[in-house]
């Protein structure tokens, strides 16, 4: 008896996995087979694409026929890495700083604008309100500071009232990158202070009370505790604009039209544009949007990497 | 398993429904029982230029309902883009209006049809010689001319009056006399009356009057084959010019003449021709104070202008050429009923261009509305035609560059059109 039920245990014992691995497999056919619209949607829209701008960045191509696509080789490399060219110097230049001012200034603001509307009471107006310009159109926003910015704007008269003369914010050379920088980072604050209010609210209320008890006055409380804990919600806001800062153009298109004055706001992503839609040098641009690619994918790794050896949660 | 089976099913015929449409497509239009359906593109998207445009084609499609012509309009600052991405996809129009300077790269790029030997002989014999210039490639011409511009110099009349100038300038001394008599700030710097503006609205805005001045310098944009040809003598005393002007002051890259010439922030300008039709709409009754004349030259006697053009050409992909070129044919040959002017000359002078075709200038020249437009339509006769070859496109981006340099940044004119001559690359 004992042997005939440890058989039957044995031939179940034995059948078990292999009616789970069969099920398993069942599992996964299904599973990428639900997948598959997306997968596929994946494939068409960003794989193809990207593979495409890889053969593009090797190649001399006008656009609109495929069949005069010629292999260039690394010449399209050689060209737009040229430091007698302008894409080194002042384009990329100007792509780092303009995303790096721009990171700098929304993220120092939004954490001050976040910290403040925490201690406030309506919260939800305020947050509303610095959540406007995320919810409006770049052309608008544009065009109101260009206007502000213009001779006869509001920010000259404001400066002339106090006895200095005008500036070309946006025709002078040395002042144009700064001032869309500015609008950049005032238009992106809205997003990240959303982002880091929610992180602030995740603190729990008794880490202060303790503070408060040991004698803490709000400063100690900021940089101790507040920012601290914050890291997560903040290494998040610095990634998403950090990235969008380095794409963005549309801003500077409606600001400056064409880059100028003299190159000044010219940024990457608006040179490969104007090289692939405007020249017809679709092997040159995308051999800058591999440029850009690296760029992006090296900072966004070294962020990561400084978040990790601080202990941050980044996967 | 059954329904493993019909998902299976589904993701195959979604593969193919992907495939299919990933590959479909064709050039421009199809037709249906003996009737073919071409389409033009072109940028003009409003006003006296759609509805023109639209009249023409409506009187075609009645008299011919084998070959029925229908029009797509963008914006012009969206034309090169559609057409680049609707020709990529393979849904590029069987008629194609373009600008001339992209005409190298369209060419390159196999977008533009050769025109047929006969039609590209009437047009040689039949059109001015800066229209044939402006939409010639290489020896190659694009297509048959439609827009033309020249470029002269707008001036108000009260204001130079006020500043003691009775007549137009005519040469460069002058010319700068006059913008620094001429200009005015307040206290604060603020310009409130810029003296000459040498920059436009639009592509490349400072190109277009560095160029003219070139040109009455007796100098050259490109050479042939696409090297640069702007850093010489004339070049430099084009951009040396310029760079004085905005040492003194008297000119300002920040003023844009098409917004404050009309309310007098501006007393001189360097301009296309057709900026009269939009100073006649905006100034009304003060359309009277604007003169125009020819852009003047270094010396007395000299004088120079830019002319550009647009062209209507055949898609290479269009399955129905041989159609699109009997369109053309009609557009651009039918007169008036009166049978003075070609309906498309008359279709371009309502809208204050200047017909490219000789026999419509010489007849619109006989009796001109406005005396305005005499410089703009002299000027046909001796402005330099805008070079486009493969490049060309670039080549003024880089000068555009150099000028901004020297205008807003003090660079040394020298030094800039040096750098931007080395930024040029044949193609």
């Amino acid at each position: 008896m004992t042997t005939a039920v440890s058989r039957v245990g044995d031939s179940r014992t034995a059948a078990a996995p292999a009616r789970r691995l069969g099920r398993l497999q069942r599992e996964g056919r299904a599973a990428y087979l639900f997948l598959s619209p997306a997968l596929l949607f994946f494939c068409v829209f960003l794989i193809l694409p990207f593979v495409f701008a890889i053969i593009l960045a090797f190649s001399d191509w006008g656009g609109f026929d495929l069949g005069t696509l010629k292999w260039a080789g690394a010449a399209n490399f050689r060209d737009v890495l040229s430091f007698n060219g302008t894409f080194v110097k002042p384009i990329l230049v100007n792509t780092l700083l303009f995303a790096f001012g721009s990171v700098f200034l929304a993220t120092f603001g939004s954490v001050l604008v976040a910290y403040c509307i925490d201690r406030l009471s309506f919260q939800g107006f305020w947050r509303v309100l610095y959540f406007l310009p995320v919810v409006a159109t770049v052309v608008a926003i544009g065009n109101v500071w260009k206007m502000m910015y213009q001779p006869a704007g509001m920010i000259n008269g404001v400066l002339n009232k106090l006895g200095v003369n005008s500036i070309g914010f946006l025709s002078d050379a040395s002042y144009a990158l700064p001032s869309v920088t500015v609008v950049q980072a005032w238009a992106s604050i809205g997003g990240a202070v959303l982002i880091l209010t929610a992180g602030l609210k995740a603190i729990p209320e008794m880490y202060y009370e303790a503070a408060e008890v040991d004698g803490a006055n709000s400063w100690h409380m900021f940089w101790s505790i507040t920012l601290p804990l914050l890291r997560p919600a903040l290494l998040f806001v610095l990634i998403t604009q950090f990235i969008g800062g380095l794409q963005s153009f549309a801003l500077i298109i409606v600001m400056t039209g064409d880059g100028g004055p003299v190159n000044a706001t010219n940024v990457a992503a608006f040179e490969m544009y104007q090289r692939a839609f405007k020249y017809g040098a679709w092997g040159t641009a995308s051999a800058m949007a591999m440029v850009l690619f690296v760029i992006i994918l090296a900072i966004t790794l070294l962020q990561l990497w400084i978040a990790r050896r601080r202990g941050e949660e980044t996967s | 398993m059954r329904i493993a089976k019909g998902l299976r099913l589904a993701v195959a015929l979604g593969l193919l429904a992907t495939g299919a449409a990933a590959c479909g497509g064709g050039s421009g239009s199809g037709g249906s029982g003996g009737k073919v359906e071409l389409t033009l593109l072109s940028h003009y998207s409003d006003g006296p230029s759609k509805e023109g445009l639209d009249k023409m084609i409506q009187e075609w499609n009645k008299e011919n309902p084998k070959i029925q012509v229908k029009s797509q309009v963008v914006k012009f600052d969206d034309l090169l883009t559609t057409m680049t991405v609707r020709q990529t996809g393979g849904r590029g129009a069987d008629i194609v209006s373009a600008y001339g300077l992209w005409g190298g790269q369209l060419m390159k790029a196999n977008v533009v049809a050769k025109v047929p030997d006969d039609i590209a002989t009437k047009i040689k014999a039949e059109y001015s010689p800066a229209a044939l210039g402006a939409v010639t490639t290489g020896g190659t011409l694009l297509g048959y001319p439609t827009e033309l511009n020249t470029y002269v110099l707008f001036y108000n009349k009260k204001i130079l009056a006020a500043a003691g100038i009775s007549k137009p300038p005519s040469t460069w001394a002058e010319l700068a006399d006059a913008a620094k008599k001429t200009v005015k700030r307040d206290a604060n710097g603020n310009i409130q009356v810029e003296g000459l503006s040498l920059i436009q609205d639009g592509d490349n805005k400072s190109v277009h009057p560095f160029l003219s001045l070139l040109d009455s310098a007796g100098g050259k944009f490109l050479a042939p084959d696409g090297t640069a040809q702007f850093d010489d003598a004339a070049g430099k005393a084009a951009l040396k010019f310029e760079a004085d002007l905005a040492a003194a002051k008297a000119t300002n890259p920040s003023i844009m003449p098409t917004k404050q010439f009309r309310s007098g922030g501006v007393a001189m300008a360097i301009q296309a021709g057709w900026w009269i039709g939009s100073l006649k709409n905006q100034m009304k009754d003060k359309y009277s104070d604007v003169g125009v004349a020819a852009i003047p030259g270094p010396t007395p006697g000299s004088k120079g202008s830019l002319a550009y053009g647009f062209f209507m050409g055949v898609n290479q992909r269009s399955k129905h050429a041989d159609e699109a070129w009997k369109f053309l044919t009609w557009m651009n040959e039918h007169k008036t009923p009166d049978g003075k002017v070609t309906e498309t000359g008359k279709w371009l002078a309502d809208q204050g261009l200047i017909p490219p075709r000789t026999a419509d200038q010489e007849e619109y020249k006989k009796s001109l509305s406005d005396p305005n437009l005499a410089p703009i339509y002299e000027a046909a006769t001796y402005a330099m035609a805008e070079p486009n070859q493969p490049g060309a496109y670039e080549a003024k981006t880089a000068l555009h560059n150099a000028i901004m340099g020297v205008l807003a940044d003090g660079k040394n004119p020298d030094d800039a059109l040096a750098q931007a001559a080395k930024a040029v690359k044949p193609q």
